[in-house]
């Protein structure tokens, strides 16, 4: 890298153990911790070439991974392909904005090192001791003077992490892959990508995708949804040709994978890629998996594939060069359809508008106590002397008075409740290490009787209240989960959206089972079923348990997947995982309790 | 004493003849001059060209390319760099995302470098400014600012200006900052016609949206083009793969290959010119206003706007020059009149003619008569160029009437 006269320096660094530690998810980066280093370290090596004309304030990062421990050829193409980029842009005329290129060590993984990295160059540490280092190559550091300083480049305008992966996909071209999430569900602007499908495609004939979720790709019913729409659609533009809607099958089949494989990823709140350690920082980066056609065994097929995409990755840095500023006319906020096709924010904010929108108006309508007394009478109508008596007596038993206050303890009960399940993983990663799913029994060993010691403090006061009371404790459930959902839609939308399937239709319907079994009929009967049915889908570990099954076969599943998958969640301090711990599980209790109502 | 009393009393006869007479002549001068002040009557005398683009930064490439392309065309048809007015951001060439340091190119054959050795961009950078634009028309200056960068017309001048950009409804966007609208363009040039800055002002502009630029003009005497009409993008003509950008607008790609077939000689009309536009390969509506510009276009040679052709006719004698214009400038030629016994009437008729041609004039004896008076004193005047020569007479005759008036009296 010296050679060609970049400056060049390593960059050492330790790997960090997962911690859990809860105020993390508040703030930025968990703080230097002297006494969690393990005794091996890892090395990057950063190699930085200046434009000779440019004023150096800002800098393009490029990226390629490798395993120092168990190189492969995948592993030197990568670097290989780095290298050579390297030294064409040192030789380019038109360079306005420095390259950066860090050839990270993925010894530890590879967002572990970029991560790294980055937080050295935005958040420095300076400790007091010098760290004992001692380089891989021993003699060559001493032969070319490469330098152990950190050397930064100013800001970054964008980075792209790339990687050459050994198996061949068979669809007849290169084939390039782009993950674009990251923490969070924050997503780089839209004309990165934009740029990489248009030079891929158009220029270079290579074939772009974007994950999808290959098990949407075979249903059956999505095809029936598909050719139904397709039909609507031909019915309408027999009428007037500019009204037709509706995409071939295929494509929408396909359309709707992508977009659900986008969704779930965003809502997971869990970067795909080591790109997302730049999004933390404000950088827009992608990650590029580029397989190669044919195998590279052979000399030809590896430099013909080396000038393809090494030319794609000089076109990008071109593009991003000849920028003035950072990214900023396209979309930050969108769903990826197809490589080329997305759902904006202006779009897809109105379905969850439309699913929210009912919630403070039950709520309020609950409160008031109308609709409570409605219903009471509705659902006995073999008591209505009783009823009729009753409320004679108190018409409105439910306002006007402190009644309220007894369920607003116990909702708040049940969310303090919450709150601490939400700690105890930490706790049981710190005291034992055994396997998942000893794990996951030790936690809900804990939680459940912790539930009931809640359920007795505030359950004395409670019971004092009557028939009726249970609306109000739907109204505040109701006002909760609204809430809930609001702080999270601004968080990360697609957890929110995919919550507000989960959430708002159990909260909405949910009712005494007693109550509705005295009265008879088909109508009250449905209103059964479907709040049984509810109920059991919103609990979280059995909803899981039923997507998994459904998409991997019902004979993998353990209890211990729900616990790894717990454990990435908070491991990434991904805010998912407060979301359900702290808006979900509540509410859905508190449904139960209403729903147990006697 | 009869004699002295009489040649005293010719004395004063001669000398209140002669403050009488040149009086007389200091007036006729006057209406002379003034004669010329109508602007039907004002001769087309020399050309200027204003060349503004209002764009920077690297992806408005084409906009200085098309700038400095019209900059070559005139140049090439006459027009010197004193009567240019270049007003351009000029941060393409030495920018470092340009791989051709130092080019600028139009078309993607990279056949002509724009940016040659002889470029002369009279404000640059950030100097491009709405002020400074309209100081530059109405020549309202601070008394610092060189000539060069003065817009130094008078009351013959054909002006070309040309504005490209990117533009809007009635307004014009300078340097990603600032915007002109429309009514401050007319009124600047309704200043500039007060001011008898111009006799004949051709707009081009090629923005989008250009016609709405001068929809608000009212001076007459002004004849405007642009490039595309209300609610109309104007598109650039081709992407240059190498440059990496687009490198040339369509309205100014189709005039420069109008002008390519031209040398300065061609009697091409503005009429040919405004024809040449295709909508179907401009993508947009080129659309030209004529009501404030009284000659009919078939008549107007483009090279009255676009070029300065100056008739260098050569004629056998020396001739003096009768009045402060010596040139004219036409591409027609008229037969001189070169007769020498010609009374004063076409004497006069010389200074409106277009001819150049200029005769030497020989005293002839004085009658009396208004004619003849002025003839006489366009004679005398002609011995007053020679300042010299009239300072050593003078002094010659105020000795002369000094000694003879001290003989006589004393």
């Amino acid at each position: 890298m010296a050679e060609t006269g970049a400056d060049v320096y390593y960059h050492s660094f330790y790997s960090r153990k997962k911690q859990f530690h809860p105020m993390s998810f508040f703030m930025g980066a968990p703080m230097e911790d002297n006494n969690n280093h393990s005794s091996t370290h890892a090395v990057n090596s950063v190699g930085i070439i200046r434009a000779p004309h440019g004023d150096g304030k800002e800098a393009i990062v490029l990226v390629s991974p490798y395993n120092s421990d168990k190189m492969e050829l995948s592993d030197a193409l990568s670097v290989g392909l780095a290298y050579s980029i390297f030294c064409l842009l040192g030789r380019a005329a038109w360079l306005a904005k420095d390259i950066v290129w860090l050839a990270a060590d993925s010894k530890f993984g590879e967002y572990a090192s970029v991560a790294e990295w980055l937080k050295q160059y935005h958040d420095p540490v300076f400790i007091g001791k010098k760290l004992n280092f001692h380089p891989v190559d021993g003699d060559i550091q001493f032969v070319r003077g490469i330098s152990e300083d950190f050397k930064r480049a100013g800001t970054m305008a964008a980075a792209i992490v790339f990687k050459v992966l050994e198996t061949s996909q068979g669809t007849g071209t290169d084939n390039v892959n782009i993950y674009a999430e990251s923490s969070n569900g924050q997503m780089p602007n839209l004309d990165l990508i934009n740029i990489v499908h248009y030079l891929a495609v158009h220029r270079h004939g290579l074939h772009v995708e974007v994950g999808k979720l290959s098990s949407l790709l075979n249903s059956l019913w999505l095809k029936m949804v598909g050719k139904f729409l397709e039909g609507v659609s031909n019915i309408v533009g027999s009428l007037n040709p500019k009204w037709r809607f509706a995409l071939p099958v295929l494509d929408y089949v396909e359309g709707t994978a992508v977009l659900a494989s986008s969704v779930y990823h965003q809502a997971l709140g869990v970067p795909t890629g080591p790109h997302g350690a730049f999004r933390d920082y404000q950088i827009d980066a992608i990650t590029l998996e580029i397989s190669p056609r044919v195998s590279l065994n052979s000399e030809m097929a590896r430099s013909s594939f080396l000038v393809r995409v090494g030319r794609l990755i000089e076109g990008i840095v071109r593009s991003v060069n000849n920028l003035l500023e950072k990214f900023h006319q396209s979309f930050f906020l969108y769903f990826l359809t197809s490589p080329s096709k997305f759902v904006s924010v202006g779009v897809y904010m109105i379905p969850f508008g439309l699913l929210v929108m009912p919630l403070p108006i039950l709520a309020a309508a609950l409160y008031s106590g109308k609709a409570s007394e409605a219903l009471v009478q509705k659902s006995d109508p073999f008591n209505t002397q009783k009823s009729y008596k009753a409320s004679q007596e108190n018409p409105f038993p439910s306002v006007g008075s402190w009644k309220w206050i007894h369920a607003a303890k116990l909702v708040f009960a049940v969310h303090l409740w919450a709150t601490i399940i939400s700690v105890l993983p930490s706790l049981i990663y710190q005291a034992s290490c055994t396997n998942t799913t000893t794990n996951f029994l030790i936690w809900i060993a804990l939680s459940i009787p912790s539930f009931f010691f809640f359920y007795w403090i505030s359950l004395s006061s409670y019971f004092h209240s009557n028939d009726a009371g249970w609306a109000i404790l739907k109204a505040l459930t109701i006002g909760a989960a609204s809430i809930g959902l609001g702080l999270m839609s601004i968080i990360n939308f697609a957890t929110a959206q995919i919550g507000a399937i989960f959430l708002v239709p159990m909260c909405l319907m949910v009712h005494p089972l007693r109550q509705i079994y005295r009265g008879a009929g088909l109508g009250e009967l449905l209103h059964m079923v479907s709040n049984v049915v509810l109920g059991l889908i919103g609990f979280p570990p059995a909803s899981f348990i039923l997507l998994k099954g459904w998409s991997q076969g019902f004979e993998e599943v353990n209890m211990g997947d729900l616990w790894v998958w717990v454990e990435n969640l908070w491991s990434w301090n991904s805010a998912t995982y407060l979301y359900l711990l702290l808006v979900h599980l509540p509410c859905w209790v508190l449904c139960l309790i209403v729903l147990l109502h006697p | 004493m009869e004699g002295r009393k009489y040649e005293a009393k010719k004395i004063t006869k001669f000398s209140h003849l002669f403050l009488y007479l040149l009086f007389f002549s200091a007036n006729a001068s006057f209406e002379s001059s003034f004669s010329f002040s109508s602007s039907s009557t004002n001769m087309h005398t020399n050309n200027w060209a204003v060349l503004v683009c209002t764009s920077r930064f690297w992806f408005n490439y084409r906009h200085m390319a098309n700038t400095l392309s019209l900059y070559r065309t005139v140049k090439r048809l006459g027009i010197p760099d004193e009567r240019i007015i270049l007003m351009l951001a000029d941060d393409m060439a030495c920018n470092t995302r340009n791989s051709y340091p130092a080019q600028v190119f139009n078309n993607e054959n990279h056949q002509l470098n724009l940016y040659g050795d002889n470029v002369e961009v009279d404000y640059r950078g950030y100097e491009v400014t709405v002020e400074n634009f309209l100081r530059v028309l109405t020549g309202r200056h601070e008394t610092a600012v060189p000539r060069s960068k003065r817009l130094l017309s008078d009351e013959g001048s054909h002006i070309l200006l040309y504005m490209t950009g990117h533009g809007g409804d009635e307004f014009l966007k300078f340097q990603d900052s600032e915007e002109i609208q429309s009514q401050d363009l007319a009124d600047a040039i309704e200043q500039m016609r007060e001011k008898g800055r111009f006799k004949e002002l051709l707009i081009m502009v090629d923005t989008c949206q250009a016609a709405t630029l001068f929809s608000r003009l009212y001076s007459p005497g002004v004849l405007a083009i642009g490039s595309s009409l209300k609610g109309e993008n104007s598109y650039s003509h081709h992407l240059d793969s190498d440059v990496g950008v687009s490198v040339v607008d369509r309205f100014t790609f189709y005039t420069l290959a109008f002008f390519e077939r031209l040398n300065m000689y061609d009697n091409a009309s503005l009429s040919s010119l405004f024809n040449s536009y295709n909508p179907n390969l401009l993508m947009s509506t080129a659309y030209y206003r004529m009501d404030l510009y009284k000659r009919p276009l078939d008549q107007v040679p483009v090279t009255n706007f676009f070029g300065s052709v100056m008739e260098m006719t050569h004629v056998d004698s020396a001739y003096h020059a009768f009045s402060g214009k010596t040139k004219y400038e036409t591409p027609h030629i008229q037969m001189p009149s070169s007769d020498q016994s010609t009374d004063q009437a076409e004497q006069q008729e010389l200074r409106t003619s277009d001819a150049s041609i200029e005769t030497k004039y020989s005293v002839k004896e004085v009658k009396p008569g208004n004619n003849h008076l002025m003839g006489q004193w366009k004679a005398l005047l002609d011995m007053v160029e020679d300042t010299d020569a009239f300072v050593n007479y003078g002094l010659l005759a105020m000795a002369l009437v000094a000694v003879i008036s001290s003989w006589v009296l004393s």
